[in-house]
């Protein structure tokens, strides 16, 4: 399902999308980075890249880069951001039967 | 140049105290062991819960209400904030009688809210369970992105001249012979200052043993599932909980679970609540998510084929009362608590940081203080 407010028209007018999922440019991620941030997570709370569907699998890696280019820290030295369950998406009724069997 | 007041913990609470003392023109540091948020902020829900009892909880509620009604408009970038109201929904009949004396005595505390029949709740939202007792409405709840907040208030207080110092350890706090502060030691090094706050939420007993005082907060660990974005008429109300979720706060051992369905601007939901003291483990516990997610879907079969992107849990600083502590601390001069917010620190955050930044400066609190006291506990020793 696409929730409101996710329409091409918004898409239309950003730039370069990092994160494709929660369609955040790349002057967003570098807003977040000019404001502070350093680590995966303090981009992710600030632009919620990484937040949508894929939970950052397809970003993760671009956005690491990024960081690394505009702090200068080594990208192998970045944070990683938190790896959360479950891997991929699954329908709640499955996760409520899950002890029943 | 040395700072008026250090605030230890950047979470909500510490972000809140660095804007209202750096708003009165303290100079302030704020330490933060990790990132500004990093901590329970980032992992809660999204609740302005004005129905918390006992009485002083719902007095810093409407205090902290009224706040971010003003900093919805004054913060430097949005934080969501929307009057959304919220539904509290009774499941078995024999909690009836009681439910209705609780919201009668909100009621007649000033707060308005009303009793729902069954039908009302049909009207209101459809998708819930037809098969409810009933439940109540509290039209002047509200919602806010707790991340956006504690970041806007924490980047407020910078351009008021607070200094942020993320990823900085306090190891230590010195006093004088007399017990006065002195001065913060950290992983950066010492800082001198004659005012300390402890904001440091499930830490907070930690920074109180660092001046010889006794915090009774303990961590509480708390379940949330976010599901992907959904339409926004999957629920009208954005706040929809089990009326036992105030229960769930109460209870002792063993895991205490409630329904609490949350839809956030994004559209995504999120899914309480748990509670269970376990120590500091921040880990997800299936078999708690489990259940957890069983009890939502008993109260919303709509959600059955909603699917779940991630799942987390944060530690809620509990107190022995549920009543935060807030204020200077007998016995150590120059040190004050704002700490053991429990699940409330997004609702009372910004009331915290009003009511400490008025005790600093020796102004008139908003609200009397003496029952926020961390003496409540020792008195009782």
């Amino acid at each position: 399902m696409e929730a409101e407010g996710h329409g091409t028209s918004r898409q239309a007018e950003k730039g370069l999308l990092i994160c494709r999922c929660e369609e955040v440019a790349l002057d967003e991620i570098e807003a977040a980075i000019a404001e502070g941030a350093l680590t995966l997570n303090e981009v992710k709370r600030r632009t919620r890249a990484g937040m949508g569907l894929c939970q950052g699998k397809t970003c993760r890696r671009l956005v690491e880069r990024i960081l690394a280019q505009k702090t200068g820290q080594k990208p192998g030295d970045i944070q990683p951001s938190t790896h959360r369950p479950p891997v991929r998406p699954v329908e709640l009724q499955a996760l409520a039967a899950a002890g029943e069997e | 140049m040395s700072p008026d007041v250090v605030v230890i913990g950047g979470g909500i609470v510490g972000s809140a105290c660095a804007y209202y003392l750096s708003r009165e023109g303290l100079k302030v540091y704020l330490v933060e062991k990790n990132a500004v948020g990093s901590g329970t902020s980032k992992a809660g829900q999204a609740h302005v819960c004005l129905w918390e009892q006992p009485e002083i909880n719902l007095r810093l509620g409407g205090a902290s209400r009224a706040l971010y009604e003003i900093l919805a408009h004054e913060l430097p970038f949005d934080i969501e904030y929307s009057q959304t109201g919220s539904i509290a929904v009774v499941e078995d009949p024999a909690d009836w009688l009681a439910f209705e004396q609780s919201v009668r005595s909100l009621q007649a505390f000033g707060l308005n809210c009303r009793l729902l029949a069954p039908a009302d709740l049909a009207a209101m939202e459809p998708n819930l369970a037809r098969d409810l007792t009933g439940g109540a409405s509290f039209p002047e709840d509200a919602q806010v992105i707790p991340m956006y907040a504690t970041l806007a208030l924490a980047e407020a207080a910078k351009r008021n001249g607070a200094v942020i110092h993320a990823f900085t350890e306090v190891t230590g706090i010195e006093c004088s012979s007399q017990r006065v502060v002195r001065a913060v030691n950290t992983t950066s090094g010492r800082i001198p200052t004659k005012a300390v706050v402890n904001a440091a939420g499930v830490w907070s007993p930690e920074i109180g043993k660092m001046v010889g005082v006794d915090i009774p907060v303990k961590p509480r660990r708390g379940h949330i599932v976010v599901t992907e974005p959904v339409p926004h008429n999957v629920i009208n109300c954005k706040i929809i909980l089990a009326a036992g979720y105030m229960q769930t706060l109460k209870a002792g051992d063993g895991v205490a679970i409630a329904a609490n369905i949350q839809q956030t601007p994004s559209g995504n939901i999120l899914l309480g609540s748990s509670r269970e003291f376990i120590g500091m483990d921040w880990s997800v516990n299936p078999d708690v998510l489990q259940k957890m997610i069983a009890r939502n879907l008993r109260f919303l079969p709509a959600l059955k084929g909603i699917h779940a992107i991630r799942t987390y849990a944060g530690l809620r600083p509990y107190t022995p009362d549920l009543v935060p502590i807030i204020g200077p601390v007998d016995g150590v001069e120059g040190f004050y608590a704002a700490c053991g917010h429990e699940g409330a620190g997004i609702t009372m955050g910004p009331i915290t940081g009003k009511l400490v930044s008025e005790i600093i400066t020796g102004q008139d609190t908003t609200l009397p203080v003496e029952p926020l006291l961390l003496a409540r506990f020792n008195h009782h020793q």
